[in-house]
C-alpha cells in the first residue's frame, strides 16, 4: 500500500530536514565566523590557538587551581571559544606560579604538559606599545609621577596603591621620620589604609615633600623590570636613548633609558599589570614570538 | 480505556500505549478499566495521574535521586566558591579527589578536532565510561546532570499546562534522531577542527555557570527549556541530546537495570504515563521482550519504581542470578 502524503507527515520530515541542515550549516559556516577576531592571552602552556580552541573542553579547571584567580572563561562576546579560558592583564596577571598549577589541572593538555616552568610558557610578548608615556624613557621615578596626579580630593583611590609601592622601598629612618610626622604610629604595609583615611591637606603636602627627597625617587622607573616574574631570566633590558626627549626634562640627573624587551619574556602580563602610567605604556600582544629588531642593525650598518 | 485516556487529553504515544494494551492483554483490561471508572467517579473527569498521588512511596526514588543530583552539583559548586576540594572541575571534565574524569562525548569531539591525545584526558574518560559501564549508562542523565532536573520540572509544567488546555498537544519527534545528532556533530568536529557541539552544549553551559557564573549564553538553555514546555515535552533529552547518546550506548551493556517481575505487574500501564523515555518500557512491558529494561534510553530514574503500585519494577542487577 502506497503511504499517503499527510500534512502532518509533510511537516514532520520538513522540520526535521531544517533542524538538521541548521546544525550543518551551523558546523560548516558557523566556526570561521564566530572565531574571536583578536587573539586572547591564554593561560601558560596553551597549544597554537587552532589546536588550543580544538582541545579545551572548557572544563574550567585551570581558573579553578589559579592561585592570583587571573584566568576567566570567555563568555559569548569573545567568539567561538565560549567558556575557554583567558587572561586580562590590567585586570590581575598571570604571575608565573612555581609548578604551574593550571597547566597541570588540564585534563586534554590544552594546556601542554610539557612546560614545567614559568619561564618555559610562551603566552606572548611584552611591547613598548606607549613609548611616549614611559616613564624610564623620561627618566621620571614611578612614585613621584603617581604623587603628582594624585590630588588630595582624589587620594583614597590612588594613595593607598602609591603607599604600598613606597613603604617598601624606604629605609628604616625614612620610614621613622614619616610615621612620627604623620603620627600614626609605625609606618607598615597593614597602617596603609588608616593612614589614607586620616590623612589632612597639610600632611599630604608634607608628605609630597618629604618624597621628593629620599633617595628612593631619585632613580627612574623600572617597576616592569622589578615586577616581573622571571626577572632573573633579564626579559627587559634598560638601554640609553639615543635621541633625548625634548619634553622630558624633569629630573635631568637621571639617565633616560629606553625598556627594550628580550627573547626570554614569555607574555606574562605582570609588567601591564603594574605599570604606573594610564593606560599603560607596556603592553601585551597574545601569541607574538620575539624577533630581533632588523631595523635597528641596518641603522648601525 | 482509551477512550478515558483521550478524555484526559493524554499525549500521542501514550494513546498509542493505550492501544496496544488493548490488543495485549486481555482479561487484565476489564480489572483496570473498572479501577480507572472508580477514580473516574471519586476524583472527577480531567484528573491525571490519579494513583500516582495516592502511593505512599510515590516520591521515593525521586527524592534519593533529586538529593544526589543536587549535591552533586552542589560540590562542583563548593570546590571554586568555598575551595572544597572533593569533586573539582564541571561536568565537561573533572576531578574526584584529584583523579580525573571526563566527558565521553567532549572528549571524543576533542581527539577528533585536534588529535591531541592526553594520557590524562584518556584516563578520565575511561574511569568515567567504567563507572558508567557498572551504573548503567544514562544514570548519568537523570542522577548527575543538571539539565534533567530543570527539564523534570520544565516537564511537570507542560503536564499542567496541557491539563488546563493551555497547549494543545506534546509534539512528538523520532526517537532515533538523537543518533543521527551525535553522528553528525562527531563529523562536523572532525571536519572543522573545533568541538562545535560544546559551544551549545547545554548540559556543559548549565554546569559552568553552576561552577563559575553565569553567562549570556544561559538564554539557549532557557530558550531550550521554553521549547520543552510549550513545544514537545522533554524534546532535548528525548531526541536530541548527543551526550545522552554517548552514555546510552555505555549503558546497553551495563549490568544495573530495572527488573520487571511479569507475575506481579497487573499491566496497568502507570510506569509509561510516568516515564521519562516511555518507549522504554514499552519494549519489556508491553512486548515482553526480556525481563529487564534493556533500551540504552533508560535513565534509571526510578518513576516508574514509584508509580507501580503493584511491586513489579525493582533496581536490580543482570546476570547477577547467573553468576550465583
Amino acid at each position: 500500500m502506497k503511504k499517503a502524503i499527510t500534512r502532518r507527515f509533510f511537516f514532520k520530515k520538513t522540520s526535521t530536514a531544517v533542524i538538521a541542515g541548521g546544525a550543518v550549516v551551523y558546523g560548516v559556516a558557523g566556526v570561521p565566523l564566530l572565531k574571536s577576531k583578536e587573539l586572547l592571552l591564554r593561560p601558560p602552556g596553551a597549544l597554537d590557538e587552532d589546536t588550543f580552541l580544538a582541545s579545551c573542553i572548557k572544563c574550567g579547571q585551570c581558573l579553578q587551581v589559579c592561585p592570583p584567580q587571573v584566568i576567566d572563561l570567555a563568555g559569548i562576546s569573545q567568539g567561538l571559544g565560549i567558556g575557554t579560558p583567558f587572561i586580562v592583564p590590567q585586570q590581575g596577571a598571570c604571575i608565573l606560579c612555581k609548578g604551574l598549577p593550571c597547566v597541570l589541572a588540564c585534563p586534554t593538555g590544552a594546556l601542554d604538559h610539557q612546560i614545567s616552568e614559568g619561564k618555559e610558557a610562551a603566552m606572548g610578548l611584552a611591547v613598548l606599545s606607549k613609548p611616549e608615556t614611559c616613564l624610564a624613557r623620561k627618566g621620571e621615578n614611578d612614585i613621584l609621577y603617581e604623587l603628582s596626579r594624585t590630588t588630595f580630593e582624589t587620594r583614597l583611590q590612588t594613595l593607598a596603591e602609591t603607599l604600598t609601592k613606597l613603604v617598601p622601598r624606604l629605609t628604616f629612618d625614612e620610614k621613622k621620620t614619616i610615621s612620627a610626622e604623620l603620627e600614626l604610629g609605625n609606618l607598615e604595609l597593614s597602617g596603609i589604609p588608616r593612614i589614607v583615611a586620616e590623612m589632612t591637606p597639610e600632611l599630604f603636602a608634607w608628605l609630597k615633600k618629604y618624597v621628593a627627597e629620599t633617595e628612593q625617587t631619585k632613580t627612574a622607573c623600572r617597576i616592569c623590570l622589578q615586577t616581573c616574574p622571571i626577572s632573573s631570566e633579564q626579559p627587559i633590558v634598560f638601554q640609553a636613548e639615543k635621541e633625548a626627549d625634548p619634553e622630558s626634562s624633569k629630573l635631568n640627573s637621571v639617565e633616560k633609558m629606553r625598556p627594550v624587551v628580550q627573547r626570554t619574556c614569555v607574555g606574562c602580563g605582570v609588567c601591564e599589570e603594574k605599570c604606573p602610567t594610564a593606560p599603560p605604556s607596556i603592553t601585551i600582544v597574545s601569541r607574538k614570538k620575539w624577533q630581533p629588531q632588523a631595523l635597528k642593525v641596518k641603522v648601525q650598518a | 480505556m482509551s477512550e478515558l485516556l483521550i478524555s484526559d487529553n493524554e499525549t500521542v504515544e501514550q494513546e498509542q500505549v493505550s492501544g496496544e494494551n488493548n490488543v495485549a492483554s486481555g482479561t487484565k483490561k476489564l480489572k483496570v478499566s473498572k479501577k480507572s471508572a472508580k477514580e473516574k467517579k471519586r476524583k472527577g473527569p480531567g484528573l491525571r495521574d490519579v494513583s500516582i498521588l495516592e502511593n505512599p512511596h510515590r516520591n521515593k526514588w525521586r527524592l534519593i535521586r533529586w538529593s544526589f543530583l543536587l549535591s552533586v552539583n552542589f560540590l562542583f559548586f563548593a570546590s571554586f566558591y568555598f575551595d572544597v576540594q572533593i569533586l573539582e572541575g564541571s561536568l565537561s571534565g573533572s576531578r574526584l579527589l584529584g583523579f580525573h574524569l571526563a566527558d565521553p562525548f567532549a572528549a571524543l569531539q576533542m581527539m577528533l578536532a585536534s588529535q591531541v591525545f592526553n594520557i590524562n584526558l584518556i584516563i578520565g574518560t575511561t574511569t568515567v565510561i567504567i563507572i558508567y559501564l557498572l551504573l548503567g549508562g544514562r544514570f548519568f542523565c537523570s542522577w548527575v546532570c543538571p539539565y534533567h532536573i530543570l527539564a523534570e520540572w520544565g516537564e511537570t509544567l507542560h503536564k499542567y499546562l496541557l491539563h488546563k488546555r493551555i497547549i494543545q498537544r506534546n509534539h512528538v519527534f523520532n526517537d532515533r534522531f538523537k543518533y543521527f545528532f551525535f553522528a553528525l556533530f562527531l563529523l562536523l568536529s572532525a571536519f572543522s577542527g573545533y568541538t562545535i557541539f560544546e559551544v551549545i552544549n547545554p548540559v556543559a553551559i548549565l554546569s559552568r555557570s553552576i561552577v563559575y557564573g553565569a553567562g549570556l549564553i544561559i538564554l539557549w538553555v532557557v530558550a531550550l527549556l521554553l521549547f520543552e514546555i510549550f513545544y514537545s515535552r522533554r524534546a532535548w533529552c528525548r531526541y536530541f541530546c548527543p551526550v545522552g547518546v554517548s552514555y546510552n550506548l555505555i549503558g546497553r551493556i551495563a549490568p544495573f537495570k530495572i527488573h520487571w517481575n511479569v507475575k506481579k505487574c497487573s499491566n496497568c500501564k502507570k510506569c509509561q504515563r510516568a516515564c521519562m523515555v516511555p518507549w522504554v518500557l514499552k519494549e519489556t512491558v508491553n512486548m515482553g521482550a526480556a525481563d529487564y529494561v534493556v533500551s540504552g534510553d533508560c535513565t534509571r530514574c526510578g518513576l516508574c519504581l514509584d508509580a507501580c503500585e503493584d511491586g513489579a519494577l525493582s533496581y536490580n542487577i543482570r546476570y547477577l542470578d547467573k553468576l550465583i
